[in-house]
């Protein structure tokens, strides 16, 4: 058992060692220069290459990227002296851009994009298993062609597409909602759920398509199985049958999913949060992109890669609790 | 960082002169008289405001400008062309030709915790800006005193010998050659007071040491910075700033187009804020259909050369180059910036930006709004190129509608003869290239505002030799050596008109080379809360004046 | 199998909506120039008459649309809606198309090779199905369309990597299919007969796998056209003035208060697009795959 947890968190880490390297590698082949923003106007040839030096980047390539990770584990000092600059460990390294270590920067928006996640994957989990169910229950009536085509519209809309005709509709020509910005929780619940109605209503109308679709197909093969004949045989009610034996076995594969799409969205859901103007860290993710900010640029997708790979592990983990077949494999 | 990077880019001047049909009608939006008091609130769209003044390239109008005092400052006003005036010190003297300035400091000048103000700490603050790990700010300073090539700051236990401080009021600076402009270096950032042996940490902009009528109450990252007044601030020696409201909040990361929306409804605390960014020509629109809210739309009268530069290493053939003068249109060009000539500005033809001492409005290649394609097609023939040009690379960054503009230029270049492709980039690695020491581009779309309102910062920054490459912003990599040797003798020169005389004539000379074609006068548009008052955008530079405005009772 | 594709489009109105989409479309995008031609306008001729000069805006009601312009101007430009949505639909729908076979063709030799090699082969690129899942590629397209040198044409650059990114979702279905498919007897006994592996992927393999691979890249085309729209709203597509769906729907966002018809006509084509290839990809599936017949 430890022995399996021990691989497991090794493989973890070996992705998200492989995720830094892709990443570094990516970045540092664009071609900017980051010495040239901290060079001022105007700047010379010597205050280019002092830049350089203080932001460690006179070093060659592998000797940046060995001192990133001695930097997570140890911490790091950037300059000498009384000037110096100090990121204790964790050190995901210092954005010179912002002022700021990259822990920091990311810690500062990880509730507006949680709260985008969350909200929008209880309602699209609710909406989307509920109509599912209904579906499958209902095959071929009018509900169940509805359910359908709606979900495959759902499909194969844009999230920015829909984000937006939202906001054309809701926002501007019926003024109901407002269409951007985000309010603290701790400031506002009220203002808080306010602000996010719309981009949950986007993301989880998005979502639950992919949901309904799924659990639909999952209970019309669960219905045809045999223990739910012998279920039905045996005098279950209906509700138990469809409650208690369908159901968990529908779970599994939703559990996946839910397992994949929040890993994602909880690193950012990039588009949505540039539609809805909500400063979340895929913003973060894209800005810093934009403005060549490497150490945020590997702060970011790290924390994006150690969610999916946490999220992976906990389905896993889940698998074994909904399916006992599938323990200890 | 994106407010910062449009000081840096979209750069701009004034219009005393020209009074065209194009101008804004004179004093519309600007507010009623504000009183002192009340809490001012400024919509910032980046995620950092800083206070450090040696990682500061802000204007001497706007935030920086609330917490620091410099040694000289600026006075503008509407129709009035800016002065150079005293602020901490006089305005300096210079001596030995202009390569000695000694500047006085005015008696009793405090910091906000009550410790007087000496040379010793304008020094020092100079000093600091020499330290790596506060290099960003403006440094036109640096490579003008004796020894500042080599220097590496204070923090390593050396001096800058050619500032010197004979008494507590006085601070001399040697130059290593004459410079008639210092008066206006002394009002950069780089010269606001910093306690002797203070500032090492890297956040001081967030706890700067203040001079102005405010301090830095609470920063609070990426959300605002609170200004409250500072009590040792002496309003009587301060002829530049109203300092009037109580409180001075700074929002950060405001989404432009959320902050546009905010304005526009005016309710709340909004109607005592104002934004810091450009309204956009999408929001410009959207105002429209708002009486209120286009009542309250500040636009500039002039602002930012936008011009094309033309790489003059690829392009070598200046004949070639003139083909381009014709070719434009710049008529296209106004609505595809602001979607009409009036809020995008006129169009120009000279360097040298409307209201700067010693501009000549001349046009050396007179075309009609549209352009004269037919010329440039004969002008390409007689150059030896009858069949047009083919496959020019036209770099333009992603940012501030630069494609969409770039393709208005393209449709008219197409009509001459004249094929291009497009390439952007974002910003940042935009002016990796236009900076870089080899440019692969052909064309790229620039603008240019000076950093201070002198022809000297139209002209040596864009086409000295020694700016291409190494961080320069010679995007068109002119160079010509009887044009350096001017521009260091224009520069040598003390006495402002005389001056102005000498850049005018280096401003034909270089257009008769056809380095670059000037567009437009670029106009910059600020949206303003209803209850804000004394904001208005003088000649120079285009953007509201931060120290005068307050709040209307 | 094309019988069976016959049968179902009688069958199933959905997949027959589908299909007709789809082939619609294909034809706006091989044939643009000549409908443009036809409509009198270029997506590339700004035109200021056509702007309200005061503002900017399109001149006239809904955008501009009128008889000369069908789907109305661009703001600030004056330049053909009409023309830029049909020259769009050649873009985004060649692009999906092209990387689309790239993925396939990188998922299929991937994912048979898994599983019909097994052991090391198998678990090596089972682990990087797992990792490029979990890579947020859409920063490293990003990226790499910021790398890759100008002198690379930028619609190749966005097949190849687009189509890069897609080969593991390709190869997960490709490989289980295969681990079932070599359990069969036939399979087996072309092994037992000294087979060598190349061999029996063409011509035991591959022609038992083509039912599962059409449904599957046929499903995958609308979200590489979803991707390249994405890339182009995220301003790293197709460079201007190429007209591209996503970047018109991105430039659209700034207007949206304003003039709404920048959004829907661009949007509604990308919208149809993708839904045209959904629904008949689920009526493929169905008739292919009986298995998941659940319609």
């Amino acid at each position: 058992m430890l022995r399996l947890i021990a691989q497991r968190i090794g493989g973890m880490l070996l992705v998200l060692l492989i995720v830094a390297f892709c990443t570094f590698a990516v970045f540092y082949l664009v071609p900017s220069d980051p010495a040239q923003l901290a060079c001022g106007r105007p700047c010379t040839e010597q205050n280019l290459a002092l830049a350089r030096e203080f932001m460690g980047m006179d070093s060659p390539w592998w000797r940046q990227f060995t001192d990133f990770l001695v930097g997570v584990a140890a911490g790091r000092t950037f300059g000498s002296g009384a000037t110096a600059i100090h990121c204790a460990a964790p050190c995901f390294g210092y954005s010179f851009q912002q002022n700021t270590d990259v822990v920091t920067l990311i810690a500062e928006r990880v509730p507006v994009t949680f709260s985008l996640a969350i909200g929008a994957a209880v309602l699209w989990l609710v909406f989307g298993i509920g109509l599912g169910v209904l579906a499958a229950l209902r095959r071929g009536t009018a509900f169940d062609r509805i359910a359908l085509a709606a979900s495959v519209a759902g499909v194969s809309a844009p999230v920015y597409l829909v984000g937006l005709l939202g906001i054309l509709v809701f926002g501007f020509t019926l003024d109901v909602v407002p269409v951007g910005g985000y309010v603290p929780f701790s400031e506002s619940p009220v203002d808080w759920a306010w602000r996010l109605v719309m981009p949950w209503i986007v993301l989880a109308f998005l979502h639950a398509a992919f949901y309904v679709r799924l659990v639909r197909s999952q209970m019309l093969e669960t219905l045809n199985e045999d223990f739910i004949r012998t279920a039905r045989a045996k005098g279950l009610s209906e509700s138990k049958v469809v409650g208690k034996h369908a159901l968990r076995n529908v779970l599994l594969p939703v559990v996946t999913l839910v397992g994949i799409d929040l890993g994602g969205l909880l690193g950012g859901a990039v588009i949505t949060e540039s539609v809805f103007s909500l400063p979340g860290l895929g913003g973060l993710l894209i800005n810093a992109v934009h403005s060549r900010d490497l150490p945020l640029v590997l702060g970011c997708t790290l924390f994006a890669g150690f969610l999916v790979v946490v999220a992976n592990a906990l389905v896993d983990l889940c698998y074994g609790v909904l399916d006992p077949r599938a323990r200890l494999t | 960082m994106l407010h910062k990077r449009l000081l840096a880019v979209a750069l701009a001047a004034v219009a005393v002169t020209a009074c065209g049909a194009n101008d804004p009608k004179p004093g519309t939006g600007q507010g009623q008289q504000a009183a002192a008091g009340g809490t001012l609130y400024i919509l910032n769209q980046g995620q950092t405001q800083n206070f450090d003044p040696a990682k500061s390239q802000s204007l001497a109008i706007t935030s920086l400008g609330l917490v620091h005092r410099r040694l000289t400052g600026w006075l503008n006003a509407e129709g009035k062309q800016t002065e150079v005036v005293p602020d901490l010190a006089d305005t300096g003297k210079a001596s030995n030709d202009g390569k000695t300035w000694t500047f006085t400091l005015k008696d009793g000048q405090k910091f906000h915790d009550g410790s007087p103000i000496t040379s010793a700490d304008v020094k020092w603050g100079v000093e600091r800006t020499f330290a790596p790990a506060f290099s960003g700010g403006l440094g036109y300073h640096k490579q003008l005193l004796v020894g500042g090539a080599e220097y590496r700051g204070p923090f390593e236990g050396k001096e800058l010998d050619s500032v010197k401080t004979p008494d507590a009021k006085t601070i001399v600076f040697e130059l290593n050659r004459p410079y008639g402009d210092w008066p206006w270096i002394a009002s950069t950032p780089a010269f606001a007071p910093v306690p002797k042996g203070k500032g090492a940490e890297p956040d001081y902009s967030e706890h700067p040491f203040a001079s102005g009528p405010f301090q830095v109450a609470k920063y609070q990252k990426g959300v605002e910075a609170r200004l409250s007044r500072n009590p040792n601030w002496d309003k009587a020696s301060d002829t530049i700033r109203a300092g009037l409201p109580e409180q001075v909040v700074i929002q950060l990361g405001q989404e432009a187009s959320v902050v546009s929306q905010r304005l526009a409804a005016d309710s709340g605390d909004d109607k005592f804020a104002f934004g810091s960014s450009f309204v956009s020509p999408a929001q410009l629109a959207q105002l429209q259909n708002n009486a209120s809210a286009k009542q309250r739309v500040v636009t500039s009268k002039s602002g930012a050369l936008a011009f094309l530069a033309l790489n003059t290493q690829k392009l070598t053939n200046p004949k070639v180059r003139q083909a381009f003068q014709y070719a434009v249109d710049k008529a296209q060009y106004q609505i595809a910036s602001a979607g009409n000539a009036q809020l995008a500005g006129d169009t120009a033809s000279t360097l040298i930006t409307q209201g700067i001492v010693g501009r000549e409005q001349f046009n050396l290649y007179e075309a009609p709004p549209n352009g004269d394609q037919e010329k440039a097609k004969k002008l390409l023939a007689d150059a030896g190129f009858p069949n047009g040009l083919e496959n020019l690379d036209f770099l333009v960054s992603t940012d501030n509608n630069y494609p969409e503009k770039a393709q208005a230029l393209q449709a008219a270049l197409l009509k001459a003869g004249i094929k291009t492709n497009i390439r952007t980039l974002d910003d940042d690695a935009y002016r990796a290239e236009i900076t870089a020491a080899d440019a692969k581009y052909d064309l790229t779309l620039a603008s240019w505002q000076p950093d201070f309102p002198s022809a000297n910062a139209n002209i040596q920054p864009l086409f000295a030799t020694s700016e291409i490459g190494g961080g320069g912003y010679n995007s068109a990599r002119y160079s010509n050596p009887e044009v350096d040797e001017l521009i260091e003798e224009a520069q040598a020169t003390v006495d402002p008109a005389e001056a102005g005389k000498k850049w005018a004539a280096l401003d034909r000379k270089i257009l008769e080379d056809s380095p670059v074609v000037p567009l437009i006068y670029t106009r910059n548009s600020f949206l303003r809360g209803s209850k804000v008052g004394n904001f208005f955008i003088a000649d120079f530079p285009a953007y509201p004046n931060y120290l005068q405005v307050g709040i209307t009772p | 199998m094309p019988a069976a594709i016959l049968r179902m489009l009688r069958r199933d109105r959905w997949a027959l909506a589908g299909a007709v989409t789809v082939t619609v479309i294909g034809f706006v995008a091989v044939f643009a120039t000549l409908l443009t031609t036809i409509a009198g306008h270029d997506p590339y001729t700004y035109d200021s008459a056509a702007l309200d000069p005061a503002t900017g805006q399109p001149a006239g009601v809904l955008g501009g649309i009128s008889g000369d312009h069908w789907f109305g101007v661009e703001p600030l430009t004056g330049r053909d809606l009409f023309a830029i949505v049909v020259h769009g639909t050649r873009t985004s729908f060649f692009i999906g198309i092209a990387s689309t076979v790239v993925s396939v063709v990188l998922g299929v030799l991937v994912g048979a090779a898994a599983g019909y090699l097994g052991g090391w082969t198998d678990r090596i690129v089972t682990w990087a199905v797992d990792v490029f899942l979990g890579f947020p590629y859409l920063v490293f397209m990003i990226a790499i369309s910021m790398v890759a040198p100008p002198e690379i044409p930028k619609p190749l650059l966005l097949i190849v990597v687009i189509g890069f990114f897609g080969w593991p979702g390709i190869a997960r279905i490709v490989r289980a299919q295969t681990l079932t498919l070599k359990q069969r007897n036939f399979v087996a006994a072309a092994r037992t007969l000294g087979a060598g592996p190349w061999h029996v992927f063409r011509t035991e393999l591959l022609p038992n796998l083509w039912a599962p691979i059409i449904v599957v890249a046929t499903l995958s085309v609308p979200s590489r056209i979803g991707l390249e729209a994405a890339l182009s709203f995220l301003g790293v597509g197709v460079p201007v003035p190429t007209p591209s769906w996503g970047r018109s729907i991105s430039e659209a966002i700034q207007w949206v208060g304003t003039d709404p018809m920048l959004l829907i006509f661009p949007g509604l084509a990308l919208f149809l697009t993708t839904w045209g290839f959904n629904v008949f990809g689920d009526g493929l599936r169905d008739a292919l795959d009986p298995k998941s017949g659940v319609r």
